[in-house]
């Protein structure tokens, strides 16, 4: 029960997903077959009115595309104005040099743009779009130019995994401060595409040794991992401010309704942040508790990092078995 | 000395955990690690402990280092000579981080 007892008085971050609607259709995407309605603008502003009381510091805007809702600028805009930071992530088609000089108004601390090669054509391929790695990278120097703090991420997969550092070094070229190496995940049609672009449980270990090795060496750039089962390898921080998946922790995830799910991975709705008390959700929700205080199944049981990791992502583990408690299918332990 | 915060670390006090480490630290329980204040820099996320967030907390740019030792004393009933060290060296490394300035 110690990660219950020692909770934050609320999340630090809330993901937004405004819509699932998206002008790109990827091979991993955890939301394309998603439909839900929508929030009005008004209402839009009335979660931003909850989270500034419950002094959640962060907003990050997702998808679907968060450009594709024209009010995502008024939306921040707001945002902004009450002291929320606010920041995005977008595959970077609609960001030419207007509307980067409308996320500087609005307020935007950073801008993360997704590429997930160094290499135009496969990453075209991927994101199932032509054209879209040269629009991603004009994005990047379009948002640069506008003064606007850029973040890359790219989904770490079977078409990337052995060309990571050209990734680094195309960050690099494009002025980007941050990277994020996000670890794949078996949702939507990432769970329909799994065979094809999931890694052996080797081939992940491989993958951070590797990449941690790189981070360590690195002081030009940032390199972030978002990934609890990297916990047993050397380089990795020992001492994050919760132990195993954040999600439900630090962060949630609201869907383009206002329901609240613990990330964007997990399909499971917590209540509505417009309909239901908050205080009572963050505190109370049997499935947060659930994901908050999980118990060693399999073949965590008895392991040496399971303290660390506890069992790593519950997303993923949720997604192969149902069961938050099982181990993460990527563990090689 | 007037300590005042870098604006760019976004923090948060958390009241709810404070209570409990007190009330913790009333059982006679170590509560040296437990945060009572959020900061998250650069996209990182730290915790000051119970005496670490009552300093951060009064960093605003206008409260002399003398008056952050003297309302800690009295809030704590320490003596103000046996504080001053320890504020100023966790001061001193908040200022090496760049997390606080002298106003």
């Amino acid at each position: 029960m110690r990660e219950q007892n020692t909770l934050l008085s609320a999340p630090l971050t809330f993901n937004w997903t405004l819509s699932f609607r998206c002008n790109f259709s990827c091979s991993h995407c955890y939301s394309r077959e998603e439909q839900v309605p929508e929030l009005s603008l008004a209402e839009l502003k009335q979660v931003v009115d909850i989270l500034r009381q419950k002094q959640v510091p962060f907003i990050n805007f997702g998808g679907g595309e968060p450009l594709i809702r024209p009010d995502l600028y008024d939306l921040a805009g707001y945002a902004t104005a009450q002291g929320l930071n606010v920041s995005m992530n977008s595959n970077g088609w609609l960001l030419d040099a207007g509307a980067a000089e409308k996320v500087k108004a609005a307020g935007f601390k950073s801008v993360g743009i997704s590429i997930d090669s160094a290499e135009a054509g496969l990453h075209d391929e991927f994101r199932c779009m032509p054209g879209s790695f040269d629009r991603a990278t004009a994005a990047l120097q379009h948002l640069a130019s506008a003064g606007i703090r850029t973040t890359m991420s790219a989904v770490i997969s079977r078409i990337n995994f052995r060309q990571f550092r050209e990734l680094l070094q195309l960050a690099r070229e494009h002025e980007v401060k941050q990277v994020y190496l996000h670890n794949f995940k078996c949702s939507g049609r990432g769970f329909q595409n799994r065979e094809e672009l999931d890694l052996t449980p080797e081939e992940w270990k491989d993958f951070y040794r590797e990449a941690l090795e790189v981070k360590q060496e690195t002081d030009d750039l940032s390199i972030s991992f978002d990934d609890p089962v990297i916990a047993s390898l050397p380089g990795y921080d020992a001492d994050p401010l919760v132990k195993g998946s954040s999600c439900g922790k630090l962060s949630l995830h609201l869907r383009p309704n206002g329901d609240i799910t613990p990330c964007g991975f997990i399909p499971l709705v917590v209540g509505n942040i417009l309909r239901d008390d908050f205080d009572t959700l963050w505190n109370e929700s049997p499935l947060l508790l659930k994901m908050r205080t999980k118990e060693a199944k399999g073949k965590c049981v008895g392991c040496g990092a399971y303290e660390d990791c506890l069992g790593g992502c519950t997303a993923r583990a949720f997604a192969e078995t149902g069961d938050f408690s099982e181990p993460d299918p990527h563990c090689w332990k | 000395m007037k300590p005042k915060r870098n604006p760019d670390v976004i923090w948060r006090h958390e009241q709810r955990r404070e209570q409990q480490l007190l009330e913790a630290a009333e059982r006679g329980e170590d509560i040296s690690e437990g945060g009572t204040v959020i900061l998250v820099v650069n996209g990182t996320m730290h915790q000051l402990n119970l005496l670490g967030g009552e300093i951060w907390r009064r960093c605003d740019g206008e409260t002399e280092l003398a008056a952050i030792v003297q309302e800690i004393g009295a809030e704590y009933e320490v003596a103000a000579e046996e504080l001053e060290q320890d504020v100023r060296e966790f001061l001193v490394d908040l200022q090496q981080r760049g997390w606080v300035t002298d106003a």
